[in-house]
């Protein structure tokens, strides 16, 4: 969705005051412990530290001061002294002006920035220009303070309520904020009116809270001068986490987001913005004659609603999904017959469209079958965490649909090419959105997937030789996210791009050196059934010291690496979703050879969250290995981290047990398998068997 | 994408080179008669149907695009200035290629574009002229530590770019004035059925061509000074999934044709090169008194040149910092050397520029050398100014001799120079950069320029010796002190990552390599010494605590000798068209005592290894020293690169290694 311009620019309907900044041009005189600072004891080994930042807005003057000051203290340090300031020239843009600096040394002296910053062009169209102004703190080293500021100029009549973005990958210790917002009454770039109120997201650390005050004006000064001033003092932010397996916690970092708005509360103001984007997408979804038409012909009277759902919902993903491909320009679009979007009738034409236009023909289809059916507007769990005290439809990235099948409302995700039917794509779950319902919207949060519905089978049969040489087949299977990947993956190359990352794939989970083909893909586009993936390999999957043979009893997990290696955490774990995974390797052994010791079944359980279990299954002249590994839930907590970590690392080690092969002595009875077989008790539904022989 | 590639080189460093197109030479308004004129906007020219309606034919399935066409027309004018006229059709093949049809005409304050026309064909037979208001202009990205740069690029993104669709465009550009060669890249990633290079010269005025990685071709004589080349079915150079693979730029064939008033001897000879930016950049260096004074400072109390000379090299490598501001020539010529000095800043020209500046105050010689960052990319036969990179030379004195004295070249005058980068931050002084081994260089010292090679350094000055003394339990766990030391372009990252990154990031970084080898492990105690001295060993040493390192299996108690450094060596079993980069050459040595367990005897050990091939050589060993497992191994790395006739024994080697680095030990319960 790309409907929400980034900075909501208003102007006022009357010509604005001048009055004089607040924010004088100053430096600040550094301490002597700010001058010999080498370290920060709350981030070692930190590249920087900002001493002060401030920010100050004075929609009086249409403009923002800024002013930073920053320690450097180690090499990275040094790329902070290079500084990028974008900006959006033409009407209703704004400028940067004003840039003054200066580095101070450890020594106290001090070199003056005498140059004008660079204009930089990053992108111009017609209409558009999209530009920085760039500079560089003249002989800045490791120890320096650098100090800048400059201003960010608004045209006249043209107003920007201010963003505070507090925490940065930096610690902070001081930092200032203000905001005089205007008194004047707004209007929207569209047309509509706004206010003259403003309102406000703070996410803050504990403690720390926005001060509002009034602003006594003369009887001089116009009526539409600010009235009120906003301020926030902050102190010791600690930087933004960074870590592996990270919920996208960027969206909620410490923040203020300000509106000018009428609005009294989150509540009214989803109510008021909801009603308004439903009528819009009840304008676009119809359904008209065109989708009333194909539906009638698509779906049979006597279907039941789940049929009449699972056909609609067949006949969306057979179009085309052009964020897989290319979105067509309206001269294409002319040039083939085709009038402008302003409908479902208009994709159901093209066959093809966008995932929100896909997801409002499926309902639109959904509603001409007789069924309920409803739009619901969500963000990318990738991306961002929907926040409902934030007042903004940024927040919306794609659209979903809800379609009511025999009274039970059904989430089905149709802007996601190959999506099995009532499944979501893991970024669409377990995150919030705007919904519609009946006469109106909500926000509500969109469901998880079950484990039981995320698959994936891997199985092996090989042969090997006495050097431990196997040669064999290999099949990967997916169900759920995890097909969903790998039909995604094919849609945005062919084939031979598809069947070389296939290949990839699996190479790296096998031992280095195997080659590995393959040699078929089953139901690439059949997305109701398991993808599978067919392999031929070969190579060592074993080592020799003489008398054994070491075979890694994992074929699967022979290159993963340790999933937590870290023993502290600052933020929860995100899985992303549940899964189950169920491993079956075959290994036929060559005669003269006997299993001397097999990996011990195994059972390990994290209670209500995850479990795995291992066995194995000998024969004459073959063993069998199974694994399987269930997790079942998305997120782990702070405070979870220690057990989970845990877990893991037993499974990790578990995996890498070995399967001992001896060379039979002739004449000799060889030593009897410790393996035994495996347990019908094991912790999950399903174990996957290879076929054959 | 269909792009043209910025007219000048520009020695900054580390800027992307665009090497996927040819240069955009064009036409001059002299010589009307010669000149293709632009085709109506509103239609797709007869030449781009004719080109499109051509066999394309038959290629790999793993190709994206075909250039069905590409022409480029120079025409050069009496005063030396040259205009570019170029045509590019291209047609795509796969989802993939629609990349390739998104168009870009980079230029700079020096290169304008003087007209460009865009025109498509889809896949269903539609035409398409882009109009001038859906050509946007971009500025060049910032990567790569450009602060600023003028460079920006046209670029437009016709309809029809679907597998099947033609994308062609037309273009005229200034050539820039103070470059007086022209270069063609007529070889890429991309096949190329047909393609023309054309040049226009005035009365007095003669050429001369080089030709890199290819045979040279025999120009057209067209009569009245104008010349060309034509190139027909010109293959792909396919390194997609090549692992190993030297870069692009180091393989593709490229014509360079220098231009000027006749008779000059030097054109298109390496002295001719060094010349013209003897003359860019010679004025750049003078010396202020301020520079004076601070060279002075750094060398008081030496007075061996060695000495002098690393005290200033590392004052530029370590005090000036590393970015790029450029205009126009700016890609080439150097900034004064008092303006660098002051600002403390500049990139790799206007660090060799100050470091030649400096070292002439305390009288010490030296010059720019003009390099590429890929190894191959400067061909020995082809003079061009193509490059992307400038270090310096410094010019060791007769007779002067030193075991430190690492990287040197001698002249045909039987000069010696002492090579030094003074932008790679984290390069011992005395030695250069691995990707630069091996390659070739322009010595700019007027009328002694010259190509030089920049010597390959020994292994042993690129090293990682590890060793520990580790005690194994029963129960499998493994304890005890690891010592990691490393020297050279081998230690260049952690010497990095402990400059660069904080302590969460370093710890994080740790775990990482250790997770390489280990599951269930705690690094504690970990010291790090001599992160900034270059010339000194990076010393990592902790305390290494595993849980289940030894796998007991029954009553097998299951040891692998080599507890740390994995060293894939990635092959992938095919036939081999292109050499191997072997990246560096270097030594690794590991020595690792693990003390065994009361209760247990040693019933299996590892067969030792040797083998040695020339450029590599491995070997390992693992011993029963008293009650202790010792395991020792050496790899060597003797050469940068590797023909590829000797694929079978580069994964030999990779086997070997594998398979020794997976070897366990079989201890058995008394």
């Amino acid at each position: 969705m790309k409907n929400v311009s980034r900075i909501a620019k208003l102007y006022a309907l009357t010509m604005p005051l001048l009055a004089a900044s607040v924010y004088g041009q100053k430096w600040t005189t550094p301490t002597p412990e700010e001058l010999s600072m080498t370290s920060i004891p709350e981030v070692p080994g930190a590249a920087a530290v900002y001493l002060n930042k401030e920010q100050a807005t004075d929609d009086g003057l249409h403009k923002y001061d800024f002013y930073v000051r920053l320690k450097v203290l180690n090499e990275k340090g040094l790329d902070y002294a290079n500084v990028e300031l974008p900006f959006v020239g033409g009407m209703g843009g704004y400028n940067i002006d004003a840039v003054a600096g200066r580095t101070v040394h450890p020594d106290g002296s001090i070199v003056e920035f005498k140059d004008k910053p660079y204009e930089k062009l990053v992108v111009k169209s017609a209409g558009f220009q999209y530009k920085a102004k760039v500079f560089t703190l003249p002989a800045v080293t490791v120890g320096s303070i650098i100090e800048y500021r400059y201003i960010l100029r608004m045209d006249d009549n043209y107003f920007m309520s201010p963003d505070w973005n507090i925490q940065s990958e930096l610690y902070t210790r001081k930092a200032h904020y203000m905001w005089r917002p205007t008194n004047a009454l707004l209007q929207n770039e569209d047309g509509s009116q706004s206010s003259q109120s403003v309102a406000w997201t703070p996410i803050l650390p504990a403690g720390d809270k926005i001060v509002e005050k009034p602003l006594y004006t003369s009887a001089t000064t116009s009526s539409n001068a600010p009235n009120k001033q906003l301020d926030l003092d902050v102190h010791d932010v600690p930087p933004i986490p960074k870590e592996e397996f990270m919920p996208p916690i960027g969206s909620i970092s410490y923040r203020v987001l300000f509106y000018y708005t009428d609005v009294k509360s989150a509540k009214e103001f989803w109510a008021q913005e909801g009603k308004r984007w439903s009528k819009a997408r009840d304008k676009f979804v119809g359904p008209n004659n065109g989708v009333k038409q194909f539906v009638a012909g698509a779906v049979s009277p006597t279907d039941t609603q789940d049929q009449k759902a699972r056909k609609l919902y067949a006949a969306v993903e057979q179009m085309e999904n052009t964020e897989f491909t290319r979105e067509r320009s309206t001269r294409e679009d002319k040039a083939g017959g085709l009038k402008q979007i302003s409908n479902t009738d208009d994709i159901l034409a093209r066959k093809r469209g966008n995932g929100d236009q896909l997801a409002e023909l499926f309902v639109a289809m959904c509603r001409a079958a007789g069924l309920k059916a409803y739009v619901m507007g969500v963000a990318d769990r990738s991306e961002r965490i929907f926040v409902p005290e934030y007042l903004s439809l940024r927040q919306i990235d794609d659209y979903i649909a809800i379609v009511n099948i025999d009274g039970k409302e059904v989430f089905f995700d149709p802007g996601q090419r190959f999506c099995e039917p009532e499944h979501l794509a893991w970024k669409h779950t377990l995150i919030g959105g705007l919904r519609q319902i009946d006469g109106g919207t909500t926000i509500v949060g969109t469901p998880s997937t079950p484990y039981k519905d995320e698959h994936i089978d891997r199985t092996a049969m090989l042969t090997l030789d006495e050097h431990g040489l196997a040669t064999g087949t290999a099949t990967l299977a997916y169900t759920g996210d995890a097909a969903l990947r790998w039909r995604q993956e094919g849609l945005k190359g062919d084939d031979t791009s598809l069947n070389e990352d296939l290949k990839a794939n699996l190479e790296h989970m096998l031992p280095g050196g195997m080659e590995v083909r393959v040699t078929s893909v089953d139901h690439l586009a059949e997305f109701d059934k398991p993808l599978a993936i067919h392999y031929e390999v070969k190579g060592p999957i074993g080592s020799s010291t003489g008398k054994r043979l070491l075979v890694t009893a994992n074929l699967f997990e022979t290159n993963e690496k340790p999933k937590f290696p870290e023993p502290k955490r600052e933020v929860a774990v995100d899985m992303r979703y549940p899964s189950i995974t169920s491993d079956a390797v075959r290994i036929k052994y060559p005669e003269g050879l006997v299993v001397e010791s097999a990996p011990p079944d195994s059972k390990i359980s994290y209670p209500n969250s995850a479990a795995f279990n291992t066995s194995s299954k000998t024969a004459p002249g073959s063993i069998t290995l199974y694994r399987n590994f269930i997790n079942g839930r998305t997120l782990y907590l702070e405070k979870d981290y220690a057990d989970l970590r845990g877990f893991y690392g037993k499974v990790e080690t578990k995996d890498q047990e070995t399967l001992v092969l001896t060379r039979a002595v002739p004449g000799t009875t060889p030593a009897a398998p410790t393996a035994e077989a495996p347990t019908a008790s094991a912790p999950v539904a399903t174990t996957t068997k290879p076929s054959g022989n | 994408m269909l792009r043209s590639t910025p007219w000048s080189p520009r020695f900054t460093a580390f800027s992307q080179r665009l090497a996927n197109a040819s240069t955009c030479f064009g036409l001059g308004l002299l010589l009307i008669s010669a000149v293709p004129s632009f085709a109506s906007k509103d239609t797709v020219p007869d030449w781009v149907r004719a080109a499109a309606s051509q066999p394309s034919g038959s290629y790999p399935p793993s190709t994206n695009a075909v250039v069905l066409l590409d022409d480029t027309h120079l025409t050069v004018n009496p005063d030396g200035t040259a205009v570019e006229h170029g045509r590019r059709v291209i047609k795509i093949l796969r989802p993939a290629g629609r990349e390739q049809g998104i168009v870009q005409v980079w230029f700079d304050k020096d290169t304008k574009i003087l007209a460009l026309h865009v025109w498509s064909i889809g896949p269903d037979g539609h035409e398409y002229a882009v109009k001038d208001n859906e050509i946007v202009e971009v500025g060049a990205d910032g990567d790569g530590g450009i602060l600023y740069a003028d460079e920006r690029a046209k670029m437009a993104n016709p309809p029809g770019r679907d597998p099947g669709g033609i994308v062609a465009y037309e273009y005229e550009q200034r050539a820039p004035y103070y470059q007086h060669e022209a270069n063609f890249f007529f070889q890429d990633g991309t096949p190329r059925l047909k393609q023309s290079f054309t040049i226009d010269l005035p009365p007095n005025y003669s050429y001369v061509s080089t030709w890199a990685h290819h045979e040279p071709v025999k120009a057209i004589d067209l009569e009245h000074q104008h010349y060309r080349w034509d190139f027909d079915q010109t293959p792909a150079v396919d390194l997609e999934h090549v692992p190993m693979a030297p870069d692009m730029a180091a393989l593709s064939g490229r014509l360079t044709v220098h231009y000027g008033p006749a008779g000059d001897p030097t054109m298109g000879t390496w002295q001719g090169v060094g010349e013209l930016y003897d003359k860019l950049a010679h004025d750049r260096m003078a010396a202020t008194p301020d520079i004076a004074a601070k060279a002075a400072e750094l060398t008081a109390g030496k007075t061996d040149f060695y000495d002098k000379t690393e005290a200033i090299a590392e004052f530029v490598q370590k005090q000036i910092r590393y970015f790029v501001i450029e205009k126009g020539i700016g890609g080439l010529q150097p900034h004064p050397a008092a303006d660098i000095f002051h600002n403390r800043y500049g990139d790799c020209k206007d660090k060799s520029t100050l470091l030649s500046a400096m070292l002439s105050t305390v009288g010490i010689h030296s010059a720019i050398v003009l390099v590429d960052s890929e190894r191959g990319f400067v061909d020995p036969n082809a003079p061009s100014m193509m490059g992307n990179h400038a270090i310096a030379a410094v010019r060791i004195p007769d007779g002067y001799e030193s075991p430190r004295l690492r990287s040197v070249v001698k002249t045909k005058e039987g000069h010696r120079y002492l090579i030094v980068d003074p932008t790679w931050d984290k390069t011992a002084f005395g030695q250069i950069e691995h990707n630069l081994q091996g390659g070739y260089a322009v010595l700019v010292e007027g009328k002694e320029s010259e190509i030089v090679e920049i010597p390959v350094l020994a292994p042993d000055l690129n090293t990682i010796r590890r060793s520990a003394e580790l005690e194994l339990e029963a129960d499998g766990s493994l304890k005890g002190n690891i010592v990691e030391k490393r020297f050279g372009d081998v230690s260049e990252y952690r010497r990095s990552l402990y400059t660069h990154s904080d302590m969460k990031e370093q710890t994080a970084f740790l775990n990482r390599v250790l997770s390489r080898d280990l599951t269930s492990f705690a690094a504690t105690d970990v010291k790090v010494e001599n992160i900034a001295a270059f010339n000194k060993d990076l010393t990592t040493s902790y305390l290494l605590s595993v849980n289940d390192y030894a796998r007991s299996m029954g009553a097998l108690l299951m040891v692998r000798p080599r507890v740390l450094g994995s060293e894939e060596i990635q092959t992938d079993r095919k036939l081999r068209l292109v050499p191997f980069d072997l990246e560096q050459t270097m030594q690794e040595k590991d020595d690792y005592s693990i003390k065994l367990p009361e209760g247990y005897a040693l019933d299996e050990i590892p067969d030792p290894v040797k083998l040695d091939l020339g450029f590599a050589s491995y070997e390992s060993s693992t011993k029963l020293e008293g009650n202790s497992l010792h395991y020792t191994r050496t790899f060597t790395v003797r050469e940068v690169s590797l023909p590829a006739n000797r694929s079978s024994d580069l994964q030999r080697l990779a086997d070997t290694i594998a398979a020794d680095e997976q070897n366990r030990a079989v201890l058995k319960k008394k």
